[in-house]
């Protein structure tokens, strides 16, 4: 069961559980618990598993620790320490393993020096970190005197779970800690924990105390369910018990809403750029550390460049710095520390200082644009103030008039503390595919005993037998022929005596050198060829997937100046420096954030009240003062957000919540658009343009062209497009089908492939003792795709990925809940032809995000081309 | 994809013919690029992608010479893919073309490409001549992955035919784009040209529109040369400039 914990604990019982030498420690150091203290510290002693959340610098980390070290140092007393890991703390951030190690040692020091006083030997207690950085010699060492403290990462947990003689140390591990639970919980690195865990419950005599750590997050209940799992008990699965100890609110916050100038409509790109840069140094000054965050690395580097460049004297590389994840690590930890020692002015960064790294005093969190979800939001305002009584200030900057709606509705659910839920995703066969090779390779299994052990993860409780079988399939390399088998097979398999073990010699090595979840990017390096004197000079790097959609003569922007594209060689981009026409083509968006569902539906339920106050002829005023209390903005932003609804239900009308507004209309060039105010965010955006775009584009048989981005999307053709008839035939029970056809040809789908396949080491990176390049992995990705394929259209990677683009990527469920309310008549569309695009529709046109949904046929394209080519000959 | 196999002429006497050529009056048949061992080694790269490329190839050799009586076949280069090894697989498959090609017609001939460093063994067990370079009356057949020396025989020689490059054409339309295989024809000094795509089923090759090309004898601008391209059969596209 899965139960809150209403009240805290009292301050004399937990205290009276404490060892005299851990309590004398502890109110030397501290005058009293904390709150997630006073909930948490308890329920650890007594063994319990627990979720804890609570914000950055509210002590969470100590709370896990506390009665962890109050039951070492009673050990340590008594002389009972074995040889053993006790404790496993894991966080997604070798940065944040380092901390913990150090602020762990220190306390153990000061905890020898109290039992010293009080003339107690203790026994030394061992915190060791172990990651992909550690030596050789170190892992030796915690060999040889294992630590009782294990600090790690996800991934070395899997490889530590599949190293024999390591293992052995941890066959009685009573404690696991995860921090940050939030960051991992929605994508594959948390899937892949979760099933270490219940390898690590396999092989533990112990059931471990699974205790999470969580800055902000909702649903609560599925987080804690993802951290414990379920218990397989004479045939059955029950959820195994977890409390959640939620200290989430405790800061108070300072947290408004800016705009860099008074009106954002008739303002120049210039104007706003100098209103932007005055704003920023004004805030900057008036604080003495800031922290900046972008959203996107490029917007990072932009604005630090911008900073030097306008105020040379104010900003120098001593005060200010940038750091994303693309800069090396040396140059991140440098910053780290800088912030840390308070030497830096302001530190710019996308998302990289979210997560809870120590970064020392903050007194000011700025955000440049909508950070797209509540979480996010308070997190990042969580950098603050780090100290848990300190009044934690942030300001969100918004740069148009959407991001203005957005940031505002964004504030009001923040300040009122309702936080947008995540989606754990589920029955990942790559992850699966890694955990089985590595569980074939710890020991023999017997199938049924291995099916049971991985339904007890949260994320593949529901797995079906048949999908199981058929990884395993995938795995014993049933699908190629024989002689060639010892390529292709990873595991064999007995299926008279339902046994199966690991294949080959190699097994071990091309385990530990290529499991992971994070997909490796290719990038591509940008090399000078024009002009002669700066030849060979290589200027950065761009995203490979950036590179198919440019042509020969396209201009780009990288690093702030403009290069024409010549021609590519291998990995190698060639480009004319010297170049003076404006930019051909815009910088791909594929590291934008996705605006969450929830947040989009208040964002919606706002703009309904809104089109309630017009449609009722309220007064300006009255709607003025609506807005005022509605949301928690000054007087100038009030005033945007009136005109700016204003002209749109002046213009056409005002979608939302239960209002789609589609609006027709063409371009000088005769390409006719229908445009969908479909404000539920990019991830649900994505689905359903691409499943109308297919219908449509089935009948013509033509391709569409496709434009999205969170507040809505376009189609767009030539063509006549009968949208009516593809929306009747879209419903929620068809949706999965069409998509999976539309997606199969899209270039998002190769990239995920990759990954997928990488996952399920089908490509492997490091093979035969050799590293490949990302970028020859997703070039001869491309083969392997269309291999797969002809094989089975079904082949357990293929389906993966489509589930992950889908699910994980895209946002199915929420879409098709939306097919529902639509075929409910609870969404009412409404059809409107303009001539331009309404105000509402005009970021969409300029800012969406650009695909294709192709439909024809490779050949059929060829014969229709050809035509055109014979055309233009004849005349 | 190919499903029409006919002659498609490109110039006087030369015609693309599947993914090879023949020269009509000599009835001499050429191919290239065959890489043999392209999917192995991928394998040894830790791409694990199943086999297919022998059936593939030897399905399409099989059709295209059901269409005619060559009495000359040429291998125009890069007849298998690993450089400086061969492994038993590639040896078997290698063998097995050999078969095909020899089933229907009794003279064969390799060219050198520079990927068949140790191309030797192969041939002699076979009986094969391997030169860098054939002369039909007055074309040239090589490679191309070096330029030859102008000696007095190849002095009159209008055409030469190479492979090497791979080449293939991305066609598009709007933000739409496809790449195919294609046949080149154009001018080298004064003589004609055509480069050859790859006999290699399971890719398409190097688009010519965005990578620089490696042949010695592509080093000009390529805007006037004419494009075949190959879809379910071959379409002239005209020159590439016009595409």
């Amino acid at each position: 069961m899965i139960s809150q914990i209403t009240e805290p604990y009292n301050e004399k019982e937990i205290s009276g559980v404490l060892d005299p030498i851990i309590r004398e420690w502890f109110f030397s150091k501290f005058k009293a618990f904390s709150m997630p203290q006073m909930y948490g510290v308890m329920p650890i002693h007594e063994r319990k598993n627990i979720l804890i959340t609570a914000p950055t610098g509210g002590t969470k980390t100590l709370t896990s620790f506390l009665s962890i070290l109050n039951y070492l140092v009673k050990l340590a007393r008594r002389v009972d320490l074995e040889d053993k890991v006790y404790a496993i703390y894991v966080s997604p951030l070798k940065a944040l393993n380092y901390d913990i190690e150090v602020n762990l040692q220190e306390p153990l020091k000061e905890i020898q020096k109290v039992a010293k006083k009080f003339g107690v030997k203790l026994q030394d207690i061992r915190v060791a970190a172990r990651t992909g950085d550690t030596s050789s010699a170190e892992k030796t060492a915690q060999l040889k005197k294992p630590p009782h403290i294990l600090i790690t990462t996800p991934e070395t947990l899997a490889i530590v779970l599949t190293t024999k003689k390591f293992v052995d140390t941890m066959k009685a591990v009573e404690f696991v800690i995860i921090d940050e639970i939030h960051a991992l919980a929605s994508g594959k690195r948390g899937i892949d924990l979760s099933l270490s865990l219940e390898r690590l419950e396999h092989v533990s005599v112990i059931a471990p105390v699974r205790i999470g750590l969580s800055a902000t997050i909702a649903p609560l209940d599925e987080i804690a369910k993802f951290l414990v799992g379920y218990e397989y008990k004479d045939g059955k699965y029950t959820e195994r018990d977890c409390l959640i100890a939620n200290v989430q609110f405790l800061k108070k916050m300072d947290f408004k809403v800016l705009s860099p100038v008074d009106d954002l409509i008739d303002t120049t790109a210039s104007q706003m750029h100098l209103g932007l840069y005055g704003l920023l140094d004004n805030l900057i000054q008036e604080h003495k550390t800031t922290l900046i965050f972008t959203n996107t690395r490029s917007a990072t580097e932009r604005v630090v460049n911008h900073l030097k460049e306008k105020f040379p004297k104010k900003y120098t590389s001593g005060e200010i710095g940038a750091h994303h994840s693309s800069l090396s690590k040396k140059h991140r930890r440098d910053i780290e520390k800088k912030l840390r020692n308070g030497e830096l002015k302001a530190v710019v960064c996308s998302t990289s200082l979210e997560l809870g790294i120590d970064i020392g005093y903050i007194d000011l969190v700025l955000q440049l644009g909508s950070p797209k979800s509540v979480a996010r939001a308070l997190q990042r305002q969580g950098r603050s103030g780090h100290k848990l009584h300190d009044v934690t200030k942030g300001r969100l900057i918004v740069l148009d008039r959407d991001d203005l709606i957005e940031c505002s509705v964004l504030l009001k659910e923040g300040v009122e503390k309702k936080i947008d839920r995540i989606q754990i995703p589920k029955n990942a066969f790559d992850v699966l595919s890694q955990h089985i090779y590595g569980m074939a390779i710890s020991h023999k299994w017997n199938i049924d005993e291995l099916f049971s052990v991985i339904k007890k993860s949260y994320c593949y409780h529901d797995l079906s037998k048949e999908d199981f079988y058929e990884i395993l399939s995938y795995l014993s390399g049933e699908y190629a022929e024989l002689e060639s088998k010892n390529v292709y097979a990873k595991i064999w398999i007995d299926w008279k005596t339902k046994e199966l073990g690991k294949r080959g010699k190699l097994a071990r090595m091309i385990y530990m050198t290529n499991i992971g979840t994070i997909p490796e990017e290719s990038f591509v390096n940008v090399v000078i060829a024009v002009p002669a004197d700066r030849r060979e000079e290589k200027i950065g790097v761009i995203d490979e997937s950036f590179l198919e959609r440019i042509e020969k003569g396209d201009v780009f922007v990288l690093g702030g100046s403009k290069y024409e594209f010549l021609y590519s060689k291998g990995m190698n981009v060639y480009v004319n420096a010297s170049v003076s026409r404006q930019p051909t083509i815009p910088s791909w968006a594929s590291e934008m954030l996705p605006l969450s569902f929830d947040l989009a539906m208040q964002i919606q339920r706002f703009r309904k009240l809104m089109d309630e106050k017009f449609s009722s002829k309220q007064k300006e005023n009255e709607i003025k003062i609506f807005i005022r209390e509605f949301l928690y903005v000054d007087e100038k932003a009030v005033n945007a957000i009136y005109n700016f609804f204003r002209e749109q239900y002046l213009f056409s009308k005002i979608p939302h919540e239960k209002r789609l507004l589609i609006e027709y209309f063409e371009d000088e060039d005769e390409k006719k658009y229908a445009l969908f105010h479909t404000l539920y965010g990019r991830r649900v955006n994505d689905a359903l343009s691409r499943a109308i775009a297919f219908a449509v584009a089935r009948y013509g048989n033509r391709d569409i062209e496709l434009g999205i981005s969170d507040n809505g999307f376009y189609l767009a053709s030539h063509n006549k497009m009968n949208i009516d008839k593809a929306l009747r035939e879209i419903n929620s029970k068809n949706l999965r089908e069409i998509l999976e056809q539309a997606i199969g040809k899209t270039e998002v789908f190769k990239r995920r492939f990759r990954h997928c396949a990488a996952r399920s080491l089908m490509i492997l990176r490091s093979y035969m003792g050799r590293r490949r390049s990302v970028g020859k992995q997703q070039m001869k990705s491309v083969f392997l795709l269309g291999a797969v394929k002809r094989l089975n259209d079904n082949f357990p990677i293929l389906k993966e990925t489509r589930r992950e683009v889908l699910e994980d990527l895209m946002d199915i469920e929420n879409a098709k809940y939306i097919l529902d309310e639509i075929s409910k008549n609870k969404i009412k569309i409404e059809k409107m032809n303009t001539e331009v695009p309404s105000p509402f529709a005009f970021n969409l046109i300029t800012q969406a995000h650009a695909d294709l949904l192709r439909i024809e046929d490779k050949i059929e394209f060829l014969k229709r081309m050809h035509k055109e080519v014979l055309k233009r000959i004849k005349s | 994809m190919l499903k029409e196999i006919k002659p498609v002429k490109l110039l006087e006497n030369v015609y693309a013919l599947g993914l090879g050529i023949l020269l009509k009056k000599e009835k001499v048949f050429i191919l290239g690029d065959l890489h043999i061992g392209y999917e192995e080694y991928l394998n040894k790269q830790g791409i694990l992608i199943p086999r297919e490329q022998f059936k593939l190839t030897k399905n399409l050799l099989e059709k295209t010479l059901a269409t005619i009586k060559p009495e000359k076949i040429i291998v125009n280069g890069d007849l298998k893919h690993e450089f400086g090894t061969i492994s038993k697989q590639e040896w078997i498959e290698t063998l097995k073309i050999f078969d095909i090609l020899t089933q229907s017609c009794k003279e064969i001939i390799l060219v050198k490409g520079n990927h068949d460093t140790i191309l030797e063994p192969l041939a002699n067990k076979r009986n094969f001549e391997v030169k860098d370079y054939v002369i039909v009356g007055n074309i040239c057949i090589t490679h191309g992955h070096k330029l030859l020396k102008e000696t007095k025989e190849l002095k009159n020689i209008k055409t030469i035919i190479i492979g090497n490059d791979h080449p293939a054409i991305s066609i598009k339309d709007g933000i739409k784009s496809e790449l195919y295989k294609c046949f080149l024809v154009g001018k080298w000094q004064r003589k004609n040209l055509i480069v050859m795509p790859s006999f290699l089923p399971i890719i398409e090759g190097t688009d010519i529109r965005k990578e620089k090309t490696l042949s010695p004898y592509l080093k000009q601008k390529l805007s006037d040369f004419k494009v075949f391209v190959v879809g379910d059969k071959i379409y002239e596209f005209g020159k590439l400039k016009d595409i």
